[in-house]
C-alpha cells in the first residue's frame, strides 16, 4: 500500500511533470486563460493518460517492438477521440469542447501520456500504471488550474467568469491587465512557479 | 500575393511557439546550444512540409463531411472526420519512420546530424498542431498548405535557433540558483514572444 | 510467440487499428444525434439571443428548440438579388449550422456555389440575418437581428473558434459590446454599410459602433465579415414589407 501511496503522490509534489520533467507544457499554457477550460482540460488529460497507461499495460506483452510507437500512438489517439466525442455530446461541456479547439486534439502529442506509457506502464502491472498515469495527469492538472487561477483573477477580475474584484475597485482607477491574457505571461507565471518551488525544495535546483 | 500574406503571417504572426505554444516539449529540450537547434529545426521544416499537404488531401477527399462524394452518390453522406486525428497522427508517425530509414540507408551523413531528431519529432505538437490548424483555417488548396506549412516551420526553426543563442550566452550569466536552468528559459521565453506580439498589427 | 516476427507485426497492427476503428466509428454513431442536437440548440439560442427574446425560463436543449418553433414565422434562403431560393421548415426547427455558413461564405465570395442565405422571419416582426467570416485565429460569425422590412437593428450576437477569451473573445462574451448594435442602422448609401470604429465611434455614427479595446484586429475582421455578409443581404433587406398579396407572388416565382 506504501508503494501505491508513493506512485501516486510522487509525480503530484516532487517529480510533478510541468515543473520538474518539463513535459506536456505543449498543449497546456494556451488553455489556461479561463479556469473552467483549464479545469476540463486538466480532468481530459486525466482521463487519457490514466486509461492509456492502463490498456497499454494490458497489452504490453504482446507489443512487437518494432511498431511500439505507432501501437501506443493509436491507443493514445483512441482515448483522446473517446473524450472528444463525450465532451461534445453533453450539453454542459459542450462550449467548453468548444472553446477548447484544436487543443483537446493536441493531447495526443502532450509528451506526459507518451512518456509515461515509455517510462512506467510498458514495465509495470496494469493497476500501478494506472495509478501512475492518474497521479501524472493530476500533477499536470493542478500546475493549470493554479496559472489559470492567477490568469483569469488578473486578467479578466473573475474566477470560474463571475466577478470577484468588487466595482468599487474600478471606480478607484484599478484596471484589469491584459499583459496577462497574451500567451507570452503564461511562459512567465510558470517560470516564476518554478522558481517558488525549487527555493522551497533545493533537491530539484539545477547546477 | 495572398500566397505571400498568408506565408509571412504563418512564420511571425501565427508563430507556432509564442503563439500557439506548440512543440514546446522539445523546443526546451533541445534548445542548450544552436548546432542542435539548428538540425531539430531543419527537421521539422522538412517533416511539416511533407505531412501537411499529404493531410490535408486526407481530410478533403477522404474525412469530411461528404468529402468521399467523388465516390459516387451514396457516399455523399459519409463523414469520417471522428477519425481525423488518429489518421492525422497515423501518417505523422508512418511519414517519420519512413524517411528515418530512407535517410539512414542512402545518406549516412545526413542521419547523423539530422537523423536522432526524427523519432522525436513524431510527438512534437508543432507537426499534429499543423495539420489541426490546417483543418480549422480551410485552405482553398494544396497550394496554400505547402505555403502555410513551410511558413509555421520556418518560425518554428527561428525561435528555436534565437533561443538557443541566447541560452548559450545565458550560461555565463550569474542566474538565481533556484532560477537557473529551465525556470529562467521560461521567462526567456516569454519575453521573447512579447517582443513577437509586435508583429500581430501587420496588415497585408 | 516470437512477437518480432514480421508476420506476427503486420497482423497485430492491422487488428489493433480495426479494432480502434470499429469501438470509435460505434461510438462516433451512438453520440452522433446528441452532438448534432447540442449544435443545432446553440445556434437557435443564438439566434433567439440576437432577435433580444427573453430566455431567461428557457432552460436546456429541447426547451430551447421548442420556444424557437413557437416564435418563428418562417425562414427564408434568399439570393443576392433578394429572391427566394428556399425555405426550411419551421416545424422542424431547421437552421443553417455554422458549417452551413461557412459554405455560403465561400458562396459570397464568388468562390463556387450558389448563395441562399437565411433570413428567419419570427412572428413578433422581426428578421434575424447571419453573418460568417475569418477572424484572428479562426472564424468568426453572429447574428444580427432587425425590424422586418427595414434596416433598424435590434440586436445582435456573435461567436468565434478560437479567439482570445478576454480580449477578441469578448465579441462573444461582452454584453456592453453587442448591446451597441440596439438602435443603430444600416447605410447601403454610404462607403461601408456598417463600421467597427476602433478608438470609438464619432457621435452621431448611426451605422457604426466603438471597437473592442485591446482587441483592434478582431474587431477589424468582424467589420469585413459584417460589412460582405449585409452586402449580399442588400436586396433581401431593403424589399419592402410584403402583404399577403406579394407573398405569394414571390412563391410563384
Amino acid at each position: 500500500m506504501a508503494n501505491f501511496k508513493e506512485t501516486f503522490l510522487n509525480p503530484i509534489f516532487k517529480g510533478n511533470p510541468i515543473t520538474v520533467l518539463v513535459l506536456g507544457i505543449c498543449s497546456s499554457l494556451a488553455v489556461t486563460v479561463e479556469l473552467k477550460g483549464a479545469l476540463v482540460m486538466a480532468l481530459s488529460v486525466t482521463a487519457v493518460t490514466g486509461l492509456s497507461s492502463l490498456v497499454c499495460s494490458l497489452i504490453r506483452k504482446t507489443i512487437p517492438n518494432r511498431v511500439r510507437i505507432i501501437v501506443q500512438l493509436v491507443v493514445v489517439a483512441m482515448m483522446v477521440i473517446l473524450v472528444d466525442q463525450l465532451l461534445k455530446a453533453f450539453e454542459a461541456t459542450y462550449p467548453i469542447d468548444k472553446s477548447l479547439s484544436v487543443y483537446i486534439g493536441l493531447i495526443i502529442t502532450n509528451c506526459i501520456v507518451m512518456g509515461r506509457i515509455e517510462a512506467f506502464a510498458l514495465g509495470n502491472k496494469p493497476l500501478p500504471s494506472l495509478v501512475d498515469g492518474l497521479a501524472n495527469g493530476l500533477g499536470y492538472g493542478m500546475i493549470l488550474v493554479v496559472v489559470a487561477f492567477m490568469r483569469e483573477l488578473l486578467g479578466s477580475g473573475t474566477i470560474f467568469g463571475f466577478q470577484v474584484i468588487p466595482d468599487c475597485f474600478y471606480a478607484a482607477g484599478y484596471a484589469n491587465n491584459g499583459l496577462v491574457i497574451l500567451p507570452p505571461f503564461a511562459l512567465i507565471l510558470l517560470g516564476c512557479i518554478i522558481w517558488i518551488q525549487r527555493s522551497l525544495d533545493k533537491d530539484l535546483q539545477e547546477k | 500575393m495572398e500566397l505571400l500574406s498568408l506565408f509571412v503571417k504563418s512564420i511571425f504572426v501565427d508563430n507556432m511557439i509564442f503563439a500557439y505554444f506548440l512543440g514546446m516539449c522539445s523546443y526546451l529540450a533541445v534548445s542548450k546550444n544552436v548546432k542542435t537547434a539548428n538540425g531539430l529545426g531543419l527537421a521539422v521544416i522538412f517533416v511539416l512540409v511533407c505531412t501537411l499537404p499529404l493531410n490535408y488531401l486526407l481530410d478533403t477527399y477522404v474525412l469530411k463531411s461528404g468529402a468521399l462524394s467523388w465516390l459516387g452518390e451514396e457516399f455523399a453522406n459519409v463523414d469520417l472526420s471522428f477519425l481525423s486525428f488518429i489518421i492525422f497522427i497515423a501518417v505523422i508517425a508512418a511519414f517519420v519512420q519512413l524517411v528515418e530509414m530512407i535517410v539512414e540507408k542512402f545518406m549516412p551523413s545526413l542521419y547523423s546530424s539530422l537523423g536522432i531528431f526524427l523519432p522525436l519529432i513524431a510527438v512534437n505538437c508543432a507537426i499534429l498542431g499543423g495539420s489541426l490548424f490546417m483543418q480549422q483555417k480551410d485552405f482553398a488548396g494544396v497550394g496554400e498548405s505547402v505555403v502555410y506549412a513551410l511558413g509555421s516551420g520556418i518560425g518554428w526553426y527561428l525561435a528555436i535557433v534565437a533561443l538557443a543563442a541566447i541560452r548559450e550566452k545565458l550560461a555565463y550569466s550569474n542566474v538565481p540558483k533556484a532560477l537557473k536552468g529551465i525556470g529562467i528559459t521560461f521567462i526567456t521565453v516569454g519575453l521573447m514572444g512579447m517582443a513577437f506580439m509586435i508583429f500581430m498589427g501587420i496588415s497585408l | 510467440m516470437n512477437t518480432n516476427s514480421n508476420i506476427y507485426t503486420v497482423v497485430y497492427t492491422a487488428a489493433v487499428v480495426t479494432l480502434v476503428a470499429a469501438v470509435l466509428a460505434f461510438v462516433s454513431q451512438s453520440l452522433k444525434s446528441k452532438q448534432n442536437a447540442n449544435e443545432k440548440a446553440e445556434t437557435i439560442s443564438q439566434i433567439l439571443d440576437a432577435a433580444q427574446f427573453d430566455l431567461s425560463g428557457v432552460e436546456g436543449n429541447a426547451a430551447t428548440i421548442e420556444f424557437f418553433k413557437e416564435n418563428i414565422g418562417s425562414v427564408e434562403l434568399v439570393r443576392v438579388d433578394g429572391t427566394v431560393a428556399d425555405t426550411l421548415a419551421t416545424a422542424d426547427a431547421e437552421v443553417l449550422s455554422v458549417s452551413d455558413l461557412k459554405k455560403q461564405n465561400y458562396a459570397i465570395a464568388g468562390k463556387g456555389g450558389e448563395v441562399a442565405i437565411p433570413v428567419y422571419n419570427f412572428k413578433n416582426g422581426v428578421s434575424v440575418v447571419s453573418v460568417y467570416g475569418q477572424g484572428l485565429w479562426g472564424p468568426v460569425w453572429g447574428y444580427i437581428a432587425f425590424t422586418k422590412g427595414t434596416v433598424n437593428i435590434v440586436g445582435a450576437y456573435f461567436d468565434h473558434a478560437s479567439e482570445t477569451p478576454g480580449l477578441g473573445g469578448k465579441i462573444k462574451d461582452d454584453p456592453a459590446f453587442r448591446a451597441q448594435f440596439a438602435g443603430k442602422t444600416v447605410d447601403y448609401a454610404g462607403t461601408t454599410p456598417f463600421a467597427i470604429v476602433k478608438g470609438g465611434a464619432p457621435e452621431g455614427m448611426t451605422n457604426g459602433i466603438d471597437a473592442i479595446t485591446g482587441a483592434t484586429m478582431t474587431s477589424k475582421y468582424l467589420n469585413i465579415a459584417i460589412n460582405n455578409w449585409l452586402e449580399a443581404y442588400k436586396a433581401a433587406l431593403n424589399k419592402p414589407v410584403c402583404c399577403g398579396e406579394c407573398e405569394t407572388k414571390t412563391e410563384e416565382e
